[in-house]
């Protein structure tokens, strides 16, 4: 008979996963709030000047989130909306009292969306401007799992290196943020049809250099002699790209999709506030009356890109 | 009892807020610590009879952040 038994081992702990839960409930509860805040869009979004002046507005919030991020001036340490105090104060006596290995991490997960940092709150109001619940979500939920890793990374190793370290991660977020903000203004500025943004700045330059070194600019497409003119939509742009029609009379506009699922399919005339999903597959005539037919008019996706 | 003011040096977030006045339990002697990430400023409201300011100070320094008095 034997009487003495081998000590059992002690159970080790498994660190990962309350890691992994607090991660996984993270993701979950970004995912629900970008579905939350593209419906806020998508209610916002009244017509393309409504719209434009919502991404604007997003531009110029994520531009000041990249200059308190480059630390320029203390005034832009009010580009970021602190939490109430009982809300953080909550989170941290709950995770001190609470010591459940799945049930604390969840919570805590789920609690983070009220403790969103300075980029994160960049890219919720992004959410916003989509102005779709999917891609609302699809932001979030792409922003939190692609930054999770990186961010845990980059703070890991700018602890163990330093503040030079630090400095250069708040520096590389803050030109990544700068980027999206000029980004939206773009959109907003192409939205509202205005001649100042960058590619139609670009696009007009690009004519000048051209009529000036005495080559042809690209050649426009003209409305027969009914006014009719007949536009072909491709999931990358619209051919042609350009036309010119005689001022005062007005044009008949067919914009002809075929098989066509990209963001081309958001098809926008600002200076007539025409706003349309265009179908897969179908003909949409867009009649623009002559007092319209002045002057340039500008189409767009309705994110705003040319 | 004593009630300072201090600026707080490295903070980014709403998270390092949380951190700093987690301090509030950790450290005997502190009444109430309210940190503004706005203003990066912290005012403690502390018994110096049982903490000292250098004592706040290292744990400050110990959370990564710099703490002097404004």
């Amino acid at each position: 008979m034997r009487l003495w038994r081998k000590p059992e081992k002690p159970k080790r702990r498994n660190a990962a996963t309350p890691i992994a839960l607090f991660l996984g409930a993270k993701l979950l509860a970004y995912s629900i709030l970008g579905i939350f805040l593209g419906w806020i869009g998508s209610v916002l979004q009244l017509s393309p000047y409504s719209r434009a002046a919502l991404q604007i507005g997003i531009g110029i919030f994520m531009l000041g989130t990249a200059a308190r991020l480059f630390n320029l001036h203390p005034i832009f340490r009010y580009f970021i909306i602190e939490p109430p105090r009982f809300v953080t104060r909550f989170i941290r006596r709950y995770a001190k009292n609470n010591a459940s290995t799945v049930a604390t991490p969840l919570f805590l997960g789920t609690l983070t969306i009220f403790i969103p940092c300075g980029v994160t709150q960049a890219m919720m109001v992004l959410a916003v401007g989509t102005g779709s619940p999917l891609l609302g979500a699809a932001i979030m939920f792409a922003f939190i799992l692609g930054t999770t890793p990186v961010f845990f990374g980059l703070a890991y190793v700018a602890t163990r290196l330093g503040e030079v370290m630090h400095t250069r991660f708040l520096e590389l977020a803050g030109a990544v943020v700068l980027i999206l903000g000029l980004v939206s203004i773009e959109g907003g500025l192409n939205l509202m049809g205005s001649p100042y943004s960058f590619s139609n700045l670009l696009n007009a330059a690009s004519v000048s250099l051209a009529q000036a070194s005495g080559g042809s600019p690209e050649v426009a497409a003209q409305p027969d002699a009914n006014g009719a003119i007949t536009i072909q939509v491709y999931n990358t742009g619209y051919s042609p790209d350009l036309i010119k029609a005689p001022s005062g009379k007005p044009v008949s506009l067919t914009v002809v999709s075929n098989g066509t699922t990209g963001c081309t399919r958001g098809f926008v005339i600002p200076s007539i506030g025409y706003q349309r999903t265009l179908p897969e597959t179908g003909q949409t005539t867009i009649n623009i009356p002559a007092s319209a037919a002045n002057g340039n008019l500008r189409l767009h996706l309705l994110d705003g890109h040319v | 009892m004593a009630k300072q003011v201090f600026t707080v040096k490295g903070m980014h977030c709403s998270a390092c807020v949380m951190t700093l006045e987690g301090l509030e339990d950790e450290l005997a002697g502190i009444r109430s610590l309210k940190v503004s990430l706005h203003k990066q400023r912290a005012e403690i409201d502390y018994d110096d009879k049982k903490i000292g300011e250098d004592e706040i100070r290292r744990a400050f320094e110990g959370k990564g952040y710099g703490l002097a008095r404004a």
